[in-house]
């Protein structure tokens, strides 16, 4: 029972929460920019206004379409759920469980994908053939930056591996994590949220044809993945375990809000990055946390 | 009916369907399906712990005893034979039917009972002259069911080059055995780890096997066999029987002594093969290659999994080494169930539209609703996404590179790059078959022929519901079958016999079954809303470009650019371009080829300098007799010289 009801609190918790995150970056952004900027809480009231809509399908799209979006949305709450938030630890937690996150978001990916290409549209091709490809660097990226938390906790629990710090490596990590962050939830310099020349884009391109509660599905979902790779990069950074409970979560919370600042400053100083560029960008990050990893292998405690 | 009296009877139904098969085609169906299934059986109790079977024959062929033997790891390969031998029967039944394909599907029938029959013997087979033999017997009936369609020259290339493959395999093998036999004093197979002269001889058996498993870069064979086989030969082929050359590699492993480099070559060798076997499928535009060459990256993850057993054997039996043979061992199961679906479901597309180039498909779920969802369903099994199988097998194999990497031993430095490797595999597979499934199945259909598809008949479809079905359950419920694979990895290497492993497979597994119910329900549930929600349908709206033909979709080629180009280095892709040229260009080509590398820059020169050897060799035999006088001369001088020079 306990469980169940642990189980529905931390979801409310994630589903709430993460609409907020886009909400500060553009904050963040209009901030930088000198202007007053959309309210905090907008994403939310579009999320409203989205799934009151109606549906326009294209007539060649199959029940997958739909079906994508909605898959993709689960798997990544799924993925929430397996995240430990702090010193509530996780919800499920199990042996290999980052292994299934990872894989979760793999999944998401692939019904995205799917349900982009679904309409025949190119430019959704073309988004679609741009997120599959960089998310083999992201993903390589990934898995050396969870071997080195690994390695360095002697563990494969996210629950015991993002309680303490990541030690001496703490700081390339952090910065590898963050690009792969950036890379993932296609942000700038990677991707432009924001543009409206769909050439460019790569998460935005992939749903031009999405309209209604399936629009509204994809754009909660993202929120989500952002505040997955946000709480993650938080707890590979932060030593938790040492703080009480109460610190361990103003520190959390307090980190997530830093980051979030931290995507937004990011947005508002840098351009994007030509699409050449990219790869060599991402090549940087897992080099980064492969520099974590050998740190994590030669120092650290056995 | 004892396990001996089940396999005795599925040898004689096989034998049955070889000698009727010709003529009786429902009768060599119910053979053949009766054969299988009594292989399937016999695999069970084997597999649920009845212990292992063991035959001795007074008997002789070959001047040789029978002895066959079926323990846990043979049982694991032979149910999956059965159980694909069975289904690609029934699907044969319509799709190379005496209609479709005059004149070749009696060969078809007799050829496949030939081949599964051998493919079973190789299995049992504990002598190594029967071995050989059954190893022989499969070679050669495959190279027949790759050729049926012997009218097409690609198809009989592709035979002739399995065939010579095949046999320079073989050849490695025979040195295997017949060396095996001279040092042993018998040719009697079973554990000889206390030979430690033997030691060697694992690098023959890794030559040997490796061919048919399909290797880097002993593959050059593999993605034009499997290609322009019948599909069902292919479902046969790249779910079974590349999985015979890693149980030969699985088998030995862990009887020969091993030579102290041997995990390090394996997990290498695996790694290659994952990664690059991967590229060249990503970069395919076959239909049925691309399916081949992931064949050949899972025989590369299989590799790495086995590589990493040897290793952790080696390292004081370390438990992420019994991870690693778990993995790999249920990889086998889960690769083989869902490349047998893909290419059974490749082979409806093409039975219905006839041609395996994707760019000239798309928009066939509209026709083929049921090849389009369960072609759907092996995709994701195969790019090893969870709660599909594919992903419990790949989990366990990270487990244990996991293990290895944080013991940080000398085995480290081979497990972080493996996982390094595995996940960019990971991500390139998926890749590949959200190509592969979204240019085929998806959009509008390219050419007239992808519009006029039709779905196959239940004969076609019945065979891969199963299939998909065997995907999803293995996947939710891997706990089921846990116990058999620990007894396979126990039979493998004596000290691991009932050594826990530790992989909480029943928390993975309910949290698997969790997200499929979620899954279902989310999208009947988002479903149920778009259609309270005043659906409307359009053409799609692509920002406002309204007049969209379907040739204007994203094709396969532009879809593979990008991560291609990453490896370009190896794929060495041909272009063949003409620009269009002047103020009103009308014609303009543009034609892009994935040559197999290693067989077209490193075989193919290599095989001509040969030739070209031999040729130059072959001016010395004209027939002159007085010119042959003058060599036997030369050759006594040159010994006389030889002679007196040598004291």
């Amino acid at each position: 029972m306990i469980t169940i009801l642990e189980t529905i609190g931390r979801l409310a918790l994630w589903l709430l929460l993460a609409p907020m995150l886009p909400g500060i970056v553009n904050r963040v952004k209009s901030w930088v920019a000198g202007r007053r900027g959309p309210p905090v809480l907008q994403l939310y009231y579009d999320l409203a206004r989205l799934w009151r809509k109606s549906v326009v399908m294209s007539t060649i799209a199959s029940p997958g379409f739909v079906a994508g979006p909605a898959v993709a949305w689960v798997a990544v709450v799924g993925a929430a759920l397996l995240m430990p938030l702090g010193p509530a630890g996780g919800a499920f937690s199990f042996k290999g469980d980052v292994l299934l996150l990872v894989y979760l978001m793999a999944t998401a990916r692939f019904c995205m994908a799917w349900a982009a290409l679904e309409t025949g549209s190119s430019f959704e091709g073309m988004g679609a053939a741009r997120e599959v490809s960089y998310a083999v660097l992201t993903e390589a990226a990934l898995i050396t930056a969870i071997l080195s938390l690994s390695v360095q906790t002697g563990s494969v629990v996210l629950d015991s591996m993002l309680s303490t710090s990541s030690g001496a490596g703490a700081v390339l990590l952090a910065a590898g994590l963050f690009a792969v962050l950036l890379a993932e939830n296609c942000r700038v310099p990677f991707d432009d949220p924001n543009t409206h020349l769909e050439l460019t884009m790569i998460h935005e391109a992939m749903i031009l044809d999405h309209s209604g509660p399936p629009l509204a599905v994809i754009l909660h979902g993202a929120s989500v993945k952002l505040m997955i790779f946000t709480v993650l990069l938080c707890e590979a950074v932060l030593p938790l375990a040492r703080l009480s409970p109460v610190m361990a979560t103003a520190a959390l919370a307090g980190a997530v809000g830093l980051v979030t600042v931290g995507v937004g400053l990011v947005e508002s100083l840098l351009a994007r990055y030509a699409f050449r560029r990219v790869p060599m960008l991402l090549t940087a990050a897992f080099l980064l946390c492969l520099f974590a990893l050998l740190l994590a292998w030669k120092g650290g405690a056995r | 009916m004892s396990l001996g009296g089940l396999l005795a009877f599925g040898l004689l139904t096989l034998g049955a369907g070889i000698v009727l098969g010709g003529r009786m085609a429902r009768t060599w169906l119910a053979l053949s399906v009766a054969g299988c299934g009594a292989a399937l059986a016999s695999a069970l109790p084997v597999l649920c712990g009845a212990g292992d079977w063991e035959f001795r024959g007074g008997f002789q062929i070959g001047g040789e005893p029978l002895h066959f033997r079926l323990d846990s790891i043979s049982a694991m390969f032979l149910a999956l034979l059965g159980a694909v031998g069975a289904l690609g029967a029934i699907y044969s039944r319509e799709y190379w039917s005496e209609e479709h394909s005059v004149g070749s599907a009696a060969r078809g029938r007799r050829w496949w009972c030939a081949m599964i029959l051998s493919m079973g013997l190789v299995l049992l087979a504990s002598n190594g002259i029967h071995f050989l033999i059954a190893w022989e017997a499969f070679a050669v009936s495959g190279f027949y069911l790759v050729t049926l369609d012997s009218g097409r020259r690609e198809a009989r290339a592709a035979g002739w080059l399995y065939l010579a493959a095949s046999h320079a395999g073989t050849l490695c093998l025979f040195a295997f055995f017949s060396t095996l036999a001279a040092r042993t004093g018998s040719w009697d197979l079973g554990p000889m780890r206390d030979h430690a002269n033997l030691a060697p001889l694992f690098w023959l058996a890794f030559a040997g096997f490796g061919v048919k498993a399909g290797l880097f870069p002993l593959h050059i064979w593999l993605p034009s066999a499997h290609a322009n086989a019948p599909s069902h030969v292919s479902a046969l082929m790249s779910g079974v029987a590349i999985n015979l050359g890693i149980y030969g590699l699985v088998r030995f492993g862990g009887w020969l002594p091993l030579p102290p480099g041997a995990g390090w070559i394996v997990i290498g060798a695996g790694m290659v093969t994952t990664l690059l076997g991967i590229a060249f499928a990503f970069a395919q535009n076959d239909l049925k290659r691309l399916l081949a060459y992931c064949s050949v990256e899972n025989a590369g993850i299989i590799a790495i999994g086995l590589g990493g057993a040897l290793l952790g054997a080696r390292h004081g039996d370390a438990s992420w080494g019994r991870l690693m043979l778990a993995g790999a061992l249920l990889h086998v199961w889960n690769h083989g169930l869902s490349k047998s679906l893909l290419f059974l479901g490749a082979g409806s597309v093409l039975h219905s539209t006839g041609t395996r180039d994707v760019s000239r498909l798309g928009g066939l779920w509209r026709s083929m609703p049921w090849t389009a969802s369960l072609f759907g369903v092996g995709a994701a099994a195969v790019s090893g996404l969870p709660p599909l199988n594919g992903f419990v097998g790949e989990w366990l194999i990270y487990l244990g590179l996991f293990g290895a990497a944080t013991s940080r031993g000398p085995s480290a430095w081979a497990a972080v790059p493996a996982a390094i490797v595995l996940a960019m595999a990971g991500g390139l597979a998926l890749a590949g078959f959200v190509k592969a499934g979204a240019v085929v199945f998806l959009g509008a259909p390219r050419t007239k022929a992808a519009a006029v598809a039709r779905e196959g008949g239940p004969l076609m479809r019945g065979p891969m519901v199963a299939l998909a079905a065997a995907c999803v359950v293995l996947g939710l419920a891997p706990f089921a079958v846990w116990p058999a694979v620990g007894r396979a990895v126990g039979a493998w290497n004596p000290r691991w016999d009932g050594a826990e492993i530790p992989a909480p497979l029943l928390e993975l597994g309910l949290i698997q079954i969790a997200l499929a119910g979620l899954f279902a329900a989310g999208a009947a549930w988002l479903w149920r809303r778009v259609h309270e929600s005043n659906l409307r349908r359009a053409p799609t709206w692509d920002c406002g470009y309204s007049m969209p033909t379907a040739r204007m979709q994203y094709t396969g080629g532009s879809f593979s650019g990008i991560a291609a180009g990453w490896f370009s280095w190896v794929l060495r892709p041909e272009l063949r371009q003409r620009r269009p040229r002047g103020l009103f260009p009308n014609h303009a080509v543009r034609m892009e080829r994935v040559p197999e590398t290693a067989l077209e820059k490193f075989f193919g020169p290599a095989g001509q300098l040969v030739m070209r050897l031999s040729d130059a060799t072959r001016r010395l035999q004209h027939g002159r007799v007085q010119f042959y006088i003058v060599y036997f001369l030369g050759g006594l001088v040159a010994l006389a010289v030889l002679t007196l020079l040598i004291p």
